[in-house]
């Protein structure tokens, strides 16, 4: 029988396998941020250990650091001492560190890719849930805690339940591409498998709708994997994946002869079995807006907010959620969702502040005003995005139409910098996750792509992309 | 292993509501704890105490990877969460640093069990008896692979055989 790519990188990665036992699984890169590892590397000392492999452990910060002008000093003192916690760490430690000056600083999901440190058939790991992004390039990458963070920082290996595989196939093709993105197909996927859809397993998305998108947009479908409750979200590598890390900074030097072995390899054989299955059909989706509390509160852009009754389809856990999720967000079922209007927008966070999805936004953007009652703000995904953007006049565009411009960092996607929502704002994100108090206490949030955020920010309130012209 | 319950009776209780994400730059673990569980319900640092157990439903602990919301819970006091079902990260974060016990419940145990009740959960026989009620529940057993981390006491003290 065959096996499929999540099983081919698993057997690959292999150190110590014995049924009924955890599996010890090597680790080939681990990625670092402020946020979860300073307990780790405290265990570290603690216990007189070492860094095993610092040469396969590369570290940013993200999720604290400020978006405005880096230049000045960092007035969050708990935010300034985590940033100089890991300074410190990887200094003593002996860990490559791409710090806030650094042009290569960045969401740690949108630099690796962008370095090539991101390879195909590697494992990596990070203590950020969003590291599901990597699979995208055929790597299997999985978010963990800090326990596991200071496991493999001492030994580069963990000790896991192997996970089942799950075939997501996307098939047809958008009618419209520019207005139904990435975004619209992932958060079709998880509207339809649920929020826990996906719990204990690795995902591969395949398919036609899968092999049409770019490698920016494959990581906005892998990145949300979390979303539905996988430990992963895998795509098949092919062409433009080995395009798209070619000569990169930290790309390796036989990369012709690694292309050469992925090629042949790296793929699920015919007559592999997946444990679950679940086919979208993409030709017909409209844009999505998610109206609750979960990513899975989603609907069409066309549709009205629903009745707790219709949503929950006679599951009682389900109807309390969407009435607590309606009383939260403020709204009333049967609103049409393009008369909520709102008060913020955020583009940015791991899931949609990538180059393509910046040049999307503005299409929609170029020659027009940002809403007088909105506050909208651009966060690119990292330096390099940012300087990218630059070259190619993007954030002209958005400045002339009174969008904010900012430094690269996780930003308003979890509030813990300065940048967040108050109490009772509406937001337009195009981040992954609208919890309660997510993006700061009391703030609503609507998960939407890159295009109709913008065109939210535009308009004061939702509207159908695809009746804009965005070519 | 005894105590009352806490429940919210909903599913998809997420780390975010756990603990918010301004106190994931908290490292005083007892001032973590101050706010747990403070984006769903306020009071739960005021009613909470030690040996309490926390019941709800499907997909507890879904979201982002902090170790902070199971750290947060266990430094209230919470010694185990029942739930209907648990999100990867959170449940193995729970058990890898023997934080607390993630324990799968059935829908049965779910809704009878009721605010307030005294439970006493057995380990050996994987049973739930509330003693309030009266009545004996089943609990999913770990599976061999998670039960020889819990036994271990968390994967730094995990050994294979």
């Amino acid at each position: 029988m065959g096996k499929t790519l999540f099983e081919k990188i698993w057997d690959a990665h292999v150190v110590v396998e014995k049924e009924n036992s955890p599996s010890l699984i090597y680790i080939d890169r681990h990625l670092v941020h402020e946020v979860t590892s300073p307990q780790a590397f405290d265990g570290l000392r603690m216990n007189n250990r070492k860094v095993r492999r610092p040469d396969l452990t590369i570290a940013t910060m993200d999720h604290n650091v400020p978006t405005n002008n880096r230049g000045l000093p960092i007035l969050d003192q708990t935010s300034s001492v985590q940033i100089q916690t890991l300074e410190k760490n990887c200094k003593d430690f002996g860990i490559k560190l791409f710090d806030i000056n650094s042009p290569n600083q960045g969401i740690v999901h949108v630099i690796g890719p962008q370095l090539g440190i991101t390879l195909p058939g590697t494992t990596i790991v990070c203590g950020d849930s969003h590291t599901s992004t990597h699979g995208a390039f055929g790597a299997l990458a999985f978010g963990i805690g800090t326990s596991e963070v200071e496991h493999v920082l001492a030994s580069q290996t963990l000790w896991l339940e192997k996970p089942t595989p799950f075939e997501i196939k996307v098939e047809g093709k958008r009618k419209n591409p520019h207005a139904v993105t990435a975004k619209d197909i992932i958060l079709s996927i998880i509207k339809n498998i649920g929020t826990s859809g996906g719990n204990g397993t690795v995902i591969e998305y395949r398919g036609e709708g899968i092999s049409d998108l770019s490698m920016e947009q494959r990581m906005t479908i892998c990145n949300m994997s979390i979303e539905a409750g996988a430990r992963a979200g895998l795509i098949a590598p092919d062409e433009k994946t080995f395009e798209y890390l070619r000569g990169r900074q930290y790309t390796p030097k036989n990369y012709e002869f690694l292309v050469d072995y992925w090629r042949e390899n790296l793929k699920t054989d015919s007559g592999a079995k997946f444990e679950k299955n679940y086919t979208l059909h993409i030709d017909d989706i409209a844009p999505q807006v998610s109206w609750g509390t979960n990513p899975g509160m989603t609907i069409d852009v066309t549709e009205s907010v629903p009745s707790p009754e219709d949503f929950a389809k006679g599951d009682q856990n389900q109807k309390k959620g969407a009435e607590k999720a309606l009383e939260y967000m403020n709204l009333k079922s049967g609103t049409p969702m393009t008369e909520i209007k709102i008060d913020r927008v955020f583009i940015g966070s791991c899931t949609n502040a990538r180059l393509e999805d910046l040049i999307e936004a503005s299409k929609v953007v170029k020659g027009r005003k940002v809403s007088p009652n909105v506050k909208a703000m651009i966060v690119p995904g990292s330096q390099m995005v940012k300087k990218q953007a630059e070259e190619l006049g993007l954030d002209k565009i958005f400045i002339d139409a009174n969008f904010e411009w900012r430094e690269s960092g996780c930003s308003m996607c979890l509030g813990m910098n300065p940048d967040i929502l108050s109490p009772g704002e509406r937001c337009a994100s195009t981040s992954n996750r609208n919890f309660e108090g997510r993006q700061g206490t009391g703030g609503r949030t609507h998960l939407v792509s890159p295009v109709m955020a913008a065109a939210a920010a535009i308009f004061g309130h939702f509207v159908d992309v695809r009746e804009m012209d965005l070519n | 292993m005894k105590g009352n319950v806490i429940k919210y009776a909903r599913d998809n209780i997420d780390t975010d509501v756990i603990i918010p994400g301004q106190y994931l730059k908290v490292h005083d673990y007892a001032e973590l704890a101050k706010h747990a569980m403070e984006g769903l319900d306020p009071d739960f640092h005021s009613k909470v105490k030690e040996g309490d157990f926390i019941l709800s439903g499907r997909n507890f602990g879904c979201g982002s990877s902090r170790e902070h919301a199971p750290i947060a819970l266990a430094h209230s006091g919470i010694k185990a969460v029942l739930a209907l079902s648990f999100a990867r990260i959170f449940y193995r974060n729970a058990v890898d640093g023997a934080f607390l016990l993630p324990i799968e419940i059935d829908q049965d145990a779910y809704s009878d069990i009721a605010e307030g009740d005294q439970i006493d959960i057995d380990l050996k026989s994987n049973q739930i008896n509330n003693l309030t009620k009266n009545k004996t529940y089943k609990m999913k057993p770990f599976s061999d692979i998670i039960g020889k981390i819990i036994e271990a006491g968390g994967l730094f003290k995990y050994k294979p055989d």
